[in-house]
């Protein structure tokens, strides 16, 4: 009986660890098979994380190795509204001045939002952007501040719950982004604003993650943003419960490659000068606007440009106007600049030579029923005298002489018409019309700089062709791209557009120029102490609706020392308001002004009078040296 | 006849308690060792991050020194304070620099100084 007893016992208990085992295999296999693939991703996101690492953006570096333009990280900050629960007015008081932020409108954005997900389930927003580019200075106030944060409801609870709740409160409610951000930054404020440009931001999508990133919306750090950017860098990885990092579970880690540095052909010292010098001149004269700008001949490379009014690029701001690099993106008649290339064409084909004579009608010239004016009634001049006293009469006898086909050939030969192919956004070609669309009186009229636009840049440049020996440089703004490191990636080298006229051509052409910085010419004010000045001046009349009107764009572009020309000097005032207009009044001082602080900053040799130390020492091999001259003065 | 399991020595039944005991040493001395190396590996891993954390920090506070620096190397900012401490420094003028032009060396033949063994050089023979 009592075996049975037993047995009956035994089989009940085998029947209950069966069902038992058999309801635990079920749900074994409910889990591991039928709602696999559901809990491991379940599982994936409560563990796995992935972190995008934002690259640095590459600095801009001036050619002697200053910061123009340089990142600095900074953070996010976030906030869950989950974690604040009832406190957003507390939280708010307590963090909106760190943030700069109003109160009200804070403690409105930390109340939680609820909002239905694909799947229609019901989801509260755990991710509220408070605030983007805080410094991390500010990010540990706002951490210390959170932390030493107490509220009135937290002096009588007792439960770990709520303990727990406001721990949580203090030291996770605001948090920042895991991905850093960066704030452009430049150093020098306004200096260059023009060539650097500025930054903005655009979002973007990366594996189904959206953020915000850095791109070039002007100059250089538009041009360059893609070497300036680097490339992104990720780490796949697991967290624990309290979203400590596991590393050893690491399973990808790639580092972000920072951008490269670039390394511009602009010299602080000088763009300082510049900028100084133009603003001096926008302070005395009221023009619009001035532009200037300091070009190596030799190379092409632009060592300084800078246009006012301008702007701060660390807050570039809505007005457009005083974003807009004038130098190339703004074009009109450049006025009798311009007969440096008619002259320089005539001569190098053999047309005209330097004591050639023309009559310049006493200041009245009528062709093609049109009649020309020169701004004084010149009569007889040579072709050295129609530059250096800016005759128009004189520069449209010898276009007429040359010919269209050659006319147009040299204009095109010097540059205008096209882009000149520097490295920033907004660069205009200008206008020159082709032979077939000019009516009679355009090869009276385009010698004397009216009849087609070109920008300020295609100027220097072409004047610095004639200081180069005849060779158009295209202009240089980047010199090398280097990594962080300091490593040379790429190395610019300056590059020869075309020779435009001869050597010899060039050298009748400077020897014409130097008379323009004369009491003969019209640009005495250029004339400088130490070095002789090649130039032209530029008074161009502006053009409204399709007429000429009574104010002026005044110019002058220059180079020196004349013969072994270092720099050449543009400058330009679009209608100043002083008493003067002409270019040689109001443009020439102010070139005269950056040449003098440049050629002392560069240290360039004088060419005239400057007593210089000992001549043609010779060094022998034993080191005894034989002055041949103790003192000579350069000619 | 087999004997009596009760009169077996002690010292015969003490062999498989030492082997017994040397497995279950060898077990824990495993399980303490592998616990060891996870601690260690997890201890590892948060100096890692603690670093990795002060790596970002220096290169932070590194790239705000930096921008400082250029700050105070601008031209505008050391222009102002030069004005502003009257220190009455400017660029020299071109007359005040005294040049000195680079001098000429002189190219000539090397002086031998040493005597070779076979100086084929003097009597004009040919090696």
């Amino acid at each position: 009986m009592v075996k049975r007893l037993q047995y009956r016992r035994l089989l009940m208990l085998a029947l209950l660890l069966g069902v038992a085992f058999a309801g635990l295999g079920y749900r074994l296999v409910d889990l591991q098979i039928l709602r696999h693939a559901d809990l491991q991703s379940q599982a994936r996101e409560n563990t796995r994380r992935t972190f995008q690492f934002e690259p640095r953006r590459g600095d801009i570096l001036d050619a002697k190795g200053n910061l123009l333009a340089t990142s600095i990280f900074v953070k996010t900050v976030c906030a869950d509204p989950i974690l604040i629960g009832n406190h957003q007015a507390e939280v708010a008081h307590a963090i909106a001045p760190l943030l700069q932020l109003k109160e009200a409108e804070l403690a409105q954005r930390l109340m939680p939002r609820t909002r239905q997900d694909d799947k229609g389930e019901i989801r509260t927003n755990r991710y509220v952007v408070l605030k983007r580019k805080v410094s991390a200075e500010t990010w540990q106030k706002i951490q210390e501040t959170m932390a030493q944060l107490s509220f009135a409801a937290e002096e009588n609870i007792t439960s770990k719950k709520e303990k727990a709740f406001y721990n949580d409160l203090r030291a996770k409610a605001i948090y920042p982004d895991s991905t850093d951000d960066q704030l452009r930054t430049y150093p020098n404020l306004s200096l260059a604003a023009h060539v650097l440009g500025f930054v903005g931001m655009t979002e973007r999508t990366n594996r189904g993650a959206r953020f915000l990133e850095t791109v070039g919306v002007d100059g250089i750090e538009r041009t360059l943003n893609s070497k300036l950017s680097g490339v992104r860098g990720w780490r796949q990885t697991e967290v624990d419960r309290q979203r400590r990092e596991l590393v050893y579970l690491r399973e990808q880690n790639i580092e972000p490659h920072d951008g490269l540095n670039a390394v511009l052909t602009i010299d602080s010292g000088l763009q300082h000068i510049l900028e100084s010098a133009l603003a001096d001149a926008m302070q005395k004269e009221s023009p619009n606007s001035i532009s200037g700008m300091i070009v190596r001949p030799r190379t092409g490379e632009i060592l300084a440009m800078a246009v006012f009014p301008n702007f701060d690029p660390n807050s570039p701001g809505d007005n457009a106007d005083a974003r807009r690099n004038r130098i190339i993106s703004d074009m009109n008649e450049p006025g009798s600049t311009f007969k440096i290339v008619v002259v320089s064409g005539a001569l190098n084909d053999q047309i005209v030579k330097l004591t050639d004579q023309f009559d310049c009608e006493h200041g009245r010239f009528h062709y093609a029923g049109r009649s020309l004016h020169d701004h004084a009634a010149y009569g007889v001049l040579s072709t050295e005298g129609i530059i250096s006293k800016s005759s128009n009469i004189g520069a449209a006898k010898i276009g007429i002489k040359m010919g269209e086909p050659r006319l147009y050939q040299y204009i095109r030969d010097f540059g205008f018409g096209a882009k000149t192919g520097i490295p920033l956004p907004g660069e205009i070609g200008g206008w020159v019309h082709p032979v077939k669309e000019w009516s009679k009186v355009s090869i009276a009229q385009l010698p004397m700089g009216q009849g087609l636009t070109a920008t300020s840049l295609q100027m220097a440049m072409a004047m610095s062709a004639i200081a180069n020996k005849g060779m158009l440089m295209q202009p240089m703004l980047v010199d090398r791209l280097q990594d962080q490191d300091g490593n040379v990636v790429v190395k610019y080298a300056p590059v020869q557009a075309r020779k435009v006229v001869s050597e010899d051509v060039s050298r009748q052409m400077i020897e014409a120029l130097k008379t323009v910085a004369t009491t003969d010419g019209t640009a005495p004010k250029a004339a400088m102490e130490h070095y002789t000045v090649a130039g032209k001046t530029g008074t161009a009349q502006k053009v409204e609706k399709g007429h000429y009107i009574n104010r002026f764009y005044a110019s002058f572009v220059g180079f020196f020392p004349a013969d072994n020309a270092e720099i050449c000097i543009y400058v330009s005032l679009d209608d100043p308001k002083s008493n003067f207009h002409q270019g040689g009044q109001v443009a020439a001082p102010v070139f005269k002004q950056i040449a003098e602080k440049a050629a002392n900053y560069l240290n360039i040799r004088p060419d005239r009078g400057v007593e210089t130390g000992l001549q043609d020492v010779l060094v022998t091999n034993g080191g005894e040296k034989t002055p041949k001259a103790v003192v000579s003065r350069v000619p | 006849m087999a004997r009596n399991r009760k009169n077996q020595s002690a010292a015969i039944r003490f062999g498989p308690a030492l082997k017994a005991f040397l497995l279950c040493a060898a077990i824990v001395i495993c399980c303490v060792g592998y616990i060891w190396q996870k601690q260690q590996i997890s201890e590892l891993s948060q100096q890692n991050l603690k670093r990795e954390a002060r790596l970002v920090e220096l290169r932070e506070q590194n790239d705000k020194l930096k921008k400082q620096l250029a700050m105070l190397l601008s031209p505008a900012y050391l222009d102002r304070r030069v004005k502003e401490l009257k220190l009455g420094l400017m660029q020299p003028q071109p007359t005040q620099i005294w040049r000195l032009p680079e001098p000429v060396v002189e190219q000539s033949a090397p002086e031998r100084t040493q005597q070779y063994a076979a100086d084929h050089s003097r009597d004009g023979a040919t090696p």
